[in-house]
């Protein structure tokens, strides 16, 4: 009898462990969901009160999902150590990293996300978060911002913020533009054209071909999106405007069948039958195009401002980086560049609005945009900043910020808002597919306008 | 000493409760939601869900990539489940009959895939076909062979080709001594009696070895085929990504492709769905086609 007590007390502490394991998620969600709601309501109404009054007390935890790229997190510590000490009350807990998208998805399924979250890198979207509802409205806040020398933020910014339906969710923090990077010092030394436009840009890559025996442009094939983004928004830029623009972003109907997108994508099939591209570039990745392009396997790379502080440890001795916006204009026009932000956003569902807005408005500083630009070789998207005079930044960066500030040289585009992957998945497919040869300009317009069209469906 | 009825029971009880249990929370539940979630128009990042019935299901029928990245799961079923088979019983037969002084060391090194993770062969392998430095194309060059060099997984027809070795050669160590196994365990005395018989070595493996070692050949068989259906996602995701221009997708990615990255997560579960059923299906059509009587001698 004693044995068949034991037995049962067994199965039934087994039974036990089972059922709470079973009903601990469920339970944790339940009181996750009440903390969040009550508090939802809770900072909810306290924020309110708090912005009625213009003032607040800034304390509680902070939590910073932020990726960590090219850029590294050098600004990101320091920023978050300045704001420390002026807010001492606030506890900081960063969610960072390369892969932080995808290890903080989880909290954001179960609506319990961070406060502040920077969108940037693989596995975040911007128009997702927006669609979702994750992220805070900004409209009304965003009027109020003011820099520390009471310029308005919202006519501060290089670009302005995207909009969703008029209204804005997230504000652009960094200034990324794609173009065509190219090594100057071998350029000057071996006396090839730096391309000013498309006809130049062939011509330059003809006599780089000829001489040193190689494909002079390489991007990557595992991420045609790069071409897309670096290359292609341009082109499209500089010849059908922003409306064209536009309307390729968001899909509309004969958009990408249109002329001009054709006689674009031309140039691109131009490019493949003179064997600009690397015929390894599809098997390539984000590193290796990268890695050939330092190593001058290739010429042209068009990838954003990342590139020399990723690279910093392979960089071969002499090399010096030139930058360009891809030149892919007609001659006689200015270039054409068409920045990519990456944005700073408060979930819709933070725990401490207040320290997420007050972290948010210490981060647009004409400071920090310095500070950014010595970090990270990159720009905020801030006017009013003067890289000029300051040695930290590198050559290439103020030199870039240069000629993209001389309307003449250069016309900034701006886009709606960044292309649905939905979208851009199999227009990249595609396109990868002109550059290996494998599909005419014709074929492409046409596949790219059934993507367009199942996207419209989808929608 | 007999056992009572209930004690029989509970001892029953004992046994399946847990197992049932275990089975359910990490088998039945995902298997359930995958399939609750198939019915939603949800992005896999929020809380927000919508329920659609069976659009995802009519979306599936409709995708014109759904079809290509079935036939590259069976291209990689079919030719891994050849490669693998006629490799791993050719060793199996060299190292068990040929009585080779260094047959540890050999068996050693052909298991040595299987304890590394297939994430590093993925790596691995991409520098072995990375166009410009990887060991193929410079074996080509070295040979003479450079008209053959090419951008093995950047080529919309190669890519999915190339993906094959070094599936093969992860899979062979683990199947080989399986078999090995199996051929340890006829007796010596057959072959003698084969032998006295004027049975050739090749009549000694078709008519004796084969036929002895055919359960594990079954089972071998079966289990390439459903790890490549459930797995060669890992492969693909780290070599190509599913490209070029989806030349590489199997199911699996493309699974992934839509839930993670274009965030269409109930289109993903519904995805996952059809692999489940196709997989169902084939293993099903495999019992029928594989089933022999068993041989004793």
């Amino acid at each position: 009898m004693k044995k068949i007590n034991g037995w049962l007390l067994f199965i039934g502490l087994l039974a036990l462990v089972f059922l709470v394991a079973c009903s601990s998620e469920d339970a944790a969600t339940e009181s996750d969901g009440g903390t969040d709601d009550s508090n939802a309501a809770e900072t909810g109404d306290t924020s309110s009160e708090k912005e009625a009054s213009g003032e607040g007390d800034i304390a509680g935890e902070l939590e910073i999902q932020y990726f960590v790229g090219g850029y590294g997190d050098s600004w990101w510590k320091e920023v978050i150590a300045d704001f420390n000490a002026q807010y001492p009350d606030v506890t900081i807990i960063e969610h960072a990293g390369p892969n932080i998208n995808e290890e903080m998805r989880s909290r954001w399924v179960s609506n319990d996300p961070p406060d502040v979250v920077y969108i940037d890198g693989a596995g975040s979207s911007e128009t997702q978060m927006v669609e979702d509802g994750q992220l805070m409205n900004l409209s009304d806040w965003i009027q109020e911002m003011e820099l520390e020398n009471g310029d308005k933020l919202i006519d501060s910014f290089l670009v302005a913020p995207a909009t969703y339906g008029g209204e804005i969710y997230s504000l652009p923090l960094v200034f990324d533009t794609w173009g065509t990077w190219y090594d100057k010092a071998w350029f000057e030394s071996e006396g090839y054209e730096v391309p000013t436009d498309f006809d130049s840009f062939m011509s330059s890559m003809e006599e780089i071909k000829d001489s040193e025996g190689i494909s002079p442009f390489v991007t990557t094939g595992q991420h045609p999106y790069y071409f897309l983004r670096g290359v292609l928004y341009p082109a499209f830029s500089a010849a059908g405007g922003e409306e064209l623009l536009a309307d390729l972003i968001t899909g509309k109907e004969g958009s990408w069948s249109s002329d001009v997108t054709l006689e674009v994508m031309k140039k691109v099939e131009t490019m493949q039958e003179e064997g600009m591209f690397d015929s390894g570039l599809g098997a390539l990745n984000h590193t290796q195009s990268q890695m050939n392009f330092l190593l001058h396997d290739n010429a042209f790379i068009p990838v954003g401002f990342w590139l020399p502080n990723e690279m910093a440890n392979d960089i071969p001795d002499g090399f010096e980086f030139g930058f360009i916006p891809s030149p892919m204009q007609d001659p006689g026009e200015p270039f054409a560049i068409v920045p990519d932000l990456r944005p700073l956003a408060i979930a819709e569902n933070a725990e401490n609005p207040e320290a997420a807005k007050a972290f948010v408005e210490f981060v647009f500083s004409r400071e920090y945009a310095m500070s950014f630009s010595e970090h990270t070789g990159a720009m905020m998207n801030l006017n009013g900043v003067d890289l000029t005079d300051n040695p930290n930044v590198p050559v290439y960066l103020t030199e870039a910020n240069a000629m993209i500030n001389d309307p003449e040289t250069v016309q900034i585009y701006e886009k709606p808002h960044p292309m649905s992957a939905d979208l851009e998945t199999p227009i990249g497919n595609n396109l990868l597919s002109l550059m290996l040869g494998n599909m005419t300009a014709e074929e492409f317009v046409e596949e790219a306008e059934k993507a367009a069209a199942e996207y419209r469906s989808g929608l | 000493m007999v056992q009572s009825k209930k004690q029989k029971y509970m001892f029953l009880t004992f046994c399946l409760v847990p197992t049932f249990v275990l089975f359910a929370i990490f088998t039945l539940y995902p298997l359930l939601s995958g399939l609750y979630y198939s019915f939603f128009d949800w992005s896999g990042a929020s809380d927000n869900r919508e329920f659609i019935g069976l659009d995802n299901y009519i979306r599936l029928m409709n995708d014109a990539i759904i079809p290509n990245t079935i036939m590259h799961d069976y291209f990689l079923v079919v030719t891994k489940v050849i490669g693998i088979m006629i490799l791993a019983l050719f060793f199996a037969v060299a190292l068990t009959q040929l009585k080779l002084r260094e047959a540890p060391l050999y068996r050693i090194v052909f298991f040595f895939p299987n304890i590394m993770s297939v994430v590093v062969i993925g790596i691995l392998w991409t520098f072995i076909y990375n166009p410009n430095l990887g060991l193929v194309n410079s074996a080509l060059d070295f040979l003479g062979f450079e008209h053959l060099a090419r951008p093995w997984l950047g080529d919309e027809k190669w890519a999915l080709p190339s993906l094959v070795f070094p599936s093969v050669w992860a899979g062979i160590g683990l199947f080989m001594l399986m078999l090995m196994g199996a051929i340890s365990n006829i007796p010596k005395s057959y072959y003698e009696a084969v032998e006295i018989d004027g049975a050739t070595k090749w009549q000694q493996f078709w008519r004796v070895t084969v036929p002895l070692i055919w359960p594990q050949i079954k089972i071998s068989i079966l289990y390439i085929v459903i790890t490549t259906l459930n797995g060669s996602f890992v492969i693909v995701q780290v070599m190509t990504g599913g490209g070029p221009n989806n030349s590489t997708h199997v199911m699996g990615s493309y699974l992934y492709q839509q839930a993670f990255v274009q965030f269409n997560f109930g289109y993903g579960a519904a995805i996952g769905v059809m692999i489940l059923v196709l997989s169902l299906i084939t293993v099903i059509i495999l019992q029928f086609l594989l089933r022999r009587d068993k041989v004793e001698y």
